[in-house]
């Protein structure tokens, strides 16, 4: 299967000479499988580029494209493309949007608030394609055509999930956004002050504890295991409460599930090419000799895993 | 006073080397008066990058004041405002007024916009700064000083600016155009305008008349403008028309589509030079707002 990058970059889009390389985009990735439905995950402001090259190429233009968005969380820097996806506007078309399930709203109408009057000209119900939503529980496990379909929860406010596809004999890991689980449960309470480190109480160690390994049985033996990079050790120990993750602790994942290769991914909006450059270099010497490989994600860079 | 550009883009932020001149963050500009003042209109993502420049100045002590007017509410002229730094330091004020039947809508709008399904804010309560939100329903032509209104209604004064506002239509619903006048001196600010044939009333017009700086939508290309006319916004033909008709000294193009190249927005600029001179108004400046880019008024 083959992966492409849509849109890397965390919390919100920036544009700008500083991160034309890695690309200034907020998260979209997309999975084609060799023999299975097109597949999406999340939908940054990346799914609108990839929104116009679906219209071009497959069956989208046409309104015979169907296609699979699994949404980590419904942040916004997770779903602001999707009301600037072309293929959306075309009936015939067909979406299947999966997250996970709230308890106080349907997943239908969180979408439809973003698309709603005053923030947004069309509303959700007015678009031509036809698009259903699957919410899922804890530990879901589904299959679509060839590909199976595994999730677990994240450390993060009001809860991300991490999902897992399964296909051509390949294995990937989308991980984000995540905190480590060490220091503090985040989940549906808002923490003003992070409490001090390295120091959960019993409930919340268990808990957390539970959430890493769910987390590494998901990334168990992956080929490509995609993580929250986005802070550096000094920005987490100043935000720890905002649930993301350093490279380091995407490495202490990946090694607890003998992955592979971990992927660098959702990267600070502050962060510089040259900056991440700098970031990138020292992960890879860090890893030398261990056996994992690392990849730094960046617009419009393809990997190929598994049968292609 | 003088007026800076933070995000001069359009519905949805455009990053890409194919937009590094003109800039691909959504719109936001801010206006220092004369007597030292900050007023900001609109809050897209060009907003992070003038929060982040104020964190150098008293904002960034926590003694700030400044006033935030919307155009409207679409997310691309408020998706900044939860990354707007100065909105996190205690101690700073923000008064914020846009189009809304009533405050207390304005500021539900803004709070959904926090919403925990949405943002690890939760709610507007959880900004440091203090933040009063008030609605700027219709111009009825009665100056009132804020101080003393219960009602806001413009035109009214602010921050020792002259602020009347109008809205224009803006496909399904409408965007405020305001007029900033400090002494002698007048900017206008009229994004995301979708006129009907005849263009704007002449009410507009007269909001617009004899600006020292006209920032005016300018979205499409005529040709695109036709096939999207639903959508309601401007190309530089409505702009010129406008600029033309209320004999403005300086006429600012923005709120490029997303889609738009620096390369293709060079030549709308010189397709909107040819048509100023051939409408009459050679002796009327042209400027395509940019990023980073500094008028006087």
């Amino acid at each position: 299967m083959k992966i492409r990058f849509w849109g890397v970059r965390g919390s919100y889009p920036v544009p700008g000479p500083t991160t034309n390389r890695y690309g200034g985009n907020t998260s979209c990735v997309e999975v084609r499988p060799k023999n299975g439905p097109h597949i999406i995950i999340d939908a940054g402001t990346g799914l609108r580029r990839l929104g116009k090259e679906l219209m071009q190429r497959d069956a989208f233009g046409e309104g015979r494209g169907s296609s699979h968005v699994l949404i980590s969380h419904t942040h916004w820097d997770h779903i602001q493309g999707l009301p600037f996806f072309a293929p959306l506007y075309q009936s015939g078309n067909q979406l299947f949007v999966y997250a996970r399930q709230r308890d106080d709203t349907h997943l239908r109408a969180v979408f439809a608030t973003q698309s709603e009057d005053p923030y947004f000209p069309v509303p959700f119900n007015a678009t031509k394609a036809d698009v259903a939503f699957r919410e899922l529980v804890e530990g879901a496990r589904f299959s679509l055509g060839p590909v199976q379909v595994s999730c677990t929860r994240l450390n993060h406010p009001w809860i991300a999930m991490a999902y897992r596809l399964d296909c051509d004999g390949a294995s990937v890991v989308y991980a984000t956004d995540t905190a480590p689980f060490t220091d503090i449960l985040l989940e549906n309470e808002f923490i003003k002050t992070p409490p001090r480190l390295g120091d959960p109480n019993p409930e919340h160690a268990a808990k957390l504890h539970a959430m890493r390994d769910g987390l590494v049985d998901l990334c168990r033996g992956a080929d490509l295991v995609i993580y929250d990079s986005q802070f550096t050790a000094e920005e987490y120990r100043q935000r720890p409460h905002w649930g993301h993750s350093t490279p380091d602790d995407a490495i202490a994942i990946c090694n607890a599930a003998g992955a592979k290769n971990l992927v660098l991914f959702h990267y600070s909006p502050e962060r510089s090419d040259d900056a991440q450059d700098v970031i990138v270099d020292e992960v890879r010497k860090k890893v030398e000799g261990t056996g994992l490989g690392i990849i730094a994600a960046q617009e419009q860079l393809e990997l190929t895993v598994g049968d292609d | 006073m003088e007026v800076t550009f933070w995000g001069v883009r359009g519905s949805i932020p455009a990053p890409g080397p194919e937009t590094n001149r003109y800039g691909g963050n959504t719109s936001c500009i801010s206006v220092r008066t004369g007597a030292g003042r900050l007023v900001i209109v609109d809050m897209g993502t060009g907003a992070v990058n003038l929060g982040r420049s104020l964190m150098n100045t008293e904002f960034g002590a926590g003694q700030g004041e400044a006033s935030l007017l919307l155009s409207h509410t679409h997310w691309d002229h408020i998706q900044g405002f939860p990354f707007f730094s100065p909105i996190f330091v205690p101690g700073n004020h923000f008064n914020v007024y846009g189009a809304a039947r009533s405050s207390s809508m304005l500021e539900g709008i803004l709070e959904g916009q926090m919403n925990p399904h949405f943002s690890p804010i939760y709610t507007l309560k959880n900004l440091g700064a203090s933040i009063s939100i008030l609605a700027v329903p219709v111009d009825d032509g009665k100056l009132r000083d804020l101080s003393s209104a219960t009602r806001r209604r413009a035109p009214f004064i602010l921050d020792g600016l002259l602020v009347r506002a109008l809205p224009n239509p803006h496909g399904p619903t409408t965007s405020l155009a305001y007029r900033l006048q400090e002494d002698d001196r007048s900017l206008v600010y009229a994004s995301d305008a979708g006129y009907p044939a005849e263009g704007p009333t002449e009410a507009m017009l007269s909001l617009y008349q004899d600006a020292d700086i006209l920032i005016h939508d300018c979205t499409y290309s005529p040709e695109d403008r036709a096939q999207r006319l639903s959508r309601g916004f401007s190309s530089y033909l409505e702009a010129v028309d406008a600029a033309v008709r209320a004999r403005v000294k300086h006429l600012v193009m923005f709120h490029y589509d997303q889609d738009y190249a620096d390369d293709f927005v060079d030549e709308l600029q010189a397709r909107c030079r040819a048509e100023l001179d051939a409408r009459g108004g050679k002796d009327i400046k042209l400027t395509a707002a940019a990023e980073g880019l500094t008028l006087p008024v």
